[in-house]
């Protein structure tokens, strides 16, 4: 995937995102990571379509992030699943087929059933949100960010309310969509699954890009800052 | 990979069991302390010196009758202006307009710190001379004229209905802002994500979950105004109260036109509440 950010600068009250420029050209697997409000999901937000920038001007294989064209190639795993709560997970994915892809009603129950099947949900997939477990939700989250055929996928810490055995659910689950060749940009603590997943690494603080590089660097960081955040999530 | 059985579910051989063992302590239990109510109040109804004799009530019935369709009438129509009324007044808080949330501010206490008595007096006798003197002298009266050549300006019970629905209308401003903000930011932010138009949110997304959180409260508030519309007596509206409390006076059977008066609310309210449980559990999160 083609990630092209140039002087990316945010704010709510205050600057969330300061200056960011990234360039990455041919990396699958994108990792971010850092402290709470360092400003990961901000990014992920922004270079997801979902939230326009203050200033800047960032692309994503070539599409400029405003573009509704690029924003039909784009999927999205919440922290906490986000399923619509009133809609079973199947439904909470044809929905999207129906009424914003214009998939006709079998062939969407079809798509739906098939990727949750892939996420092992084959038998709770007429069930509420609140009735399947935290893990069941958020694969049924993945699922639906997959039947929308995305060409990358965005993940803001699928598993940070999860416990460890969840959380391995589901990042099994994720491992298991590299072979689908999709690309994957992600915000995480689990270091272990940047290790095997990621092939390219960001640690931001306070709202900048401090170190970046591949896989490796998590072993060699340079900076205070990010020596420091290693030694806490270990 | 590992399945993970959610905890708060019991494994699914076990769970009618429960539920008719839940079932039938439920209605035992209930039907006891329905009992209970029902021995207190021929108790008392017992202790009573006079013999209680309810022909002179039941002499005319079509007044009951009437009586019973003005109070529902009454409360239909408070109940439907102020909903419509409440959802505007939600909308002037959350507005953009400061002026508007300050309005809408400004009104709530307002009515907050009224007594709805107070209220309906106003309407029905203060305020109903002054809305008629100016509607008669901006014309509107002649315009109604044309459509009901009997209108002479707003009448005491219409007045004083109104004065119900506006006292309403805070109450249910509040249950749309607890209804909406039960739909998290996040919610918005897929919404948008994944592409569905403003129409599309609102039929697929926002209302099936609004009209869920709603329902429930709104039944209650319906029940507020039912009970609140014995008040529009004072405004001689004809409902429950005003027809039963004319009848006592007229027969001097007040414990039984009490009595009637009492079993004619509950008659709708009683209905109404099991209604809400319905929903409640039909729908509830
Ligand atoms: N919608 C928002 N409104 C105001 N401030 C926000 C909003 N979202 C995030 N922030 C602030 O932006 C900063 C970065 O937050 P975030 O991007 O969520 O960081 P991270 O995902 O790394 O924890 C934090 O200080 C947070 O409080
Ligand atoms: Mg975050």
């Amino acid at each position: 995937m083609i990630v092209d950010i140039k002087n990316l600068t945010h704010h709510y009250d205050i600057d969330v995102l300061h200056n960011v420029s990234l360039s990455l050209k041919k990396y699958g697997s994108i990792a971010l990571i850092g402290k709470s409000g360092s400003g990961k999901s901000t990014l992920l937000r922004i270079l997801s379509g979902m939230e326009k920038a203050t200033t800047g001007s960032i692309h994503v294989n070539g599409y400029p992030v405003s573009d509704p064209v690029y924003k039909k190639k784009v999927g999205f795993v919440f922290q906490n699943h986000n399923l619509f709560p009133h809609l079973t997970l199947e439904r909470n994915i044809t929905l999207i087929l129906e009424k914003t892809r214009g998939v006709e009603k079998e062939n969407a129950k079809e798509i739906a059933q098939k990727h949750l099947r892939l996420l092992q949900l084959g038998d709770q997939m007429h069930k509420l949100p609140k009735h399947v477990s935290g893990g069941q939700a958020q694969r049924a989250s993945i699922a639906r960010a997959l039947s929308l055929d995305p060409d990358v996928i965005f993940l803001d810490e699928p598993t940070a309310s999860l416990d460890p055995i969840l959380t391995d659910e589901v990042l099994t689950a994720v491992k298991k969509l590299r072979t689908l060749g999709k690309d994957f940009i992600f915000a995480t603590h689990v270091i272990s699954f940047v290790r095997n997943f990621a092939d390219y690494v960001i640690f931001m603080q306070d709202g900048v890009i401090v170190e970046q590089g591949k896989t490796t660097i998590l072993d060699n960081p340079q900076t205070e800052a990010f020596k420091d955040y290693m030694s806490k999530v270990h | 990979m590992n399945k993970v059985e959610t905890s708060d579910t019991p494994p699914a051989s076990l769970t009618p069991k429960i539920n008719r063992k839940r079932r039938a302590s439920f209605f035992i239990n209930y039907g006891l302390a329905i009992l209970t109510f029902l021995i207190l109040g021929y108790l008392i109804a017992r202790a009573q010196t006079r013999v209680l004799d309810f022909s002179a009530i039941f002499d005319r019935p079509d007044i009951l009758r009437n009586a019973f369709i003005t109070t529902i009438r009454a409360s239909f129509t408070a109940l439907i202006f102020s909903v419509i009324f409440g959802l505007i007044l939600y909308f002037f808080s959350i507005s953009k307009i400061r002026y508007l949330r300050a309005l809408s501010d400004v009104f709530t206490e307002i009515i907050y710190g009224t007594p709805l008595l107070v209220m309906i007096f106003m309407m029905g006798f203060i305020f109903r001379a002054s809305i008629n003197n100016i509607i008669d002298m901006i014309g509107i009266t002649d315009f109604i004229k044309q459509f009901d050549s009997s209108f002479r300006g707003f009448s005491g019970p219409q007045m004083g209905l109104a004065g119900l629905t506006i006292y309403i209308t805070p109450y249910m401003a509040n249950i749309f802002r607890a209804a909406f903000s039960s739909i998290p930011e996040e919610q918005y932010m897929a919404m948008h994500l994944f592409g569905f138009t403003t129409f599309q949110r609102y039929r697929y997304i926002i209302v099936p979950q609004v009209i869920r959180v709603l329902m429930a409260p709104l039944m209650n508030n319906f029940s507020l105004i039912i009970k609140g519309s014995a008040l529009l007596n004072i405004v001689m509206m004809r409902e429950i109260y005003y027809e039963l409390f004319s009848i006592q006076q007229r027969t001097g059977r007040s414990v039984e036109a009490f009595f009637v008066m009492w079993l004619l609310y509950l008659a709708i309210t009683l209905p109404l509440s099991q209604f809400t449980r319905f929903i409640e559990r039909r729908w509830g999160t």
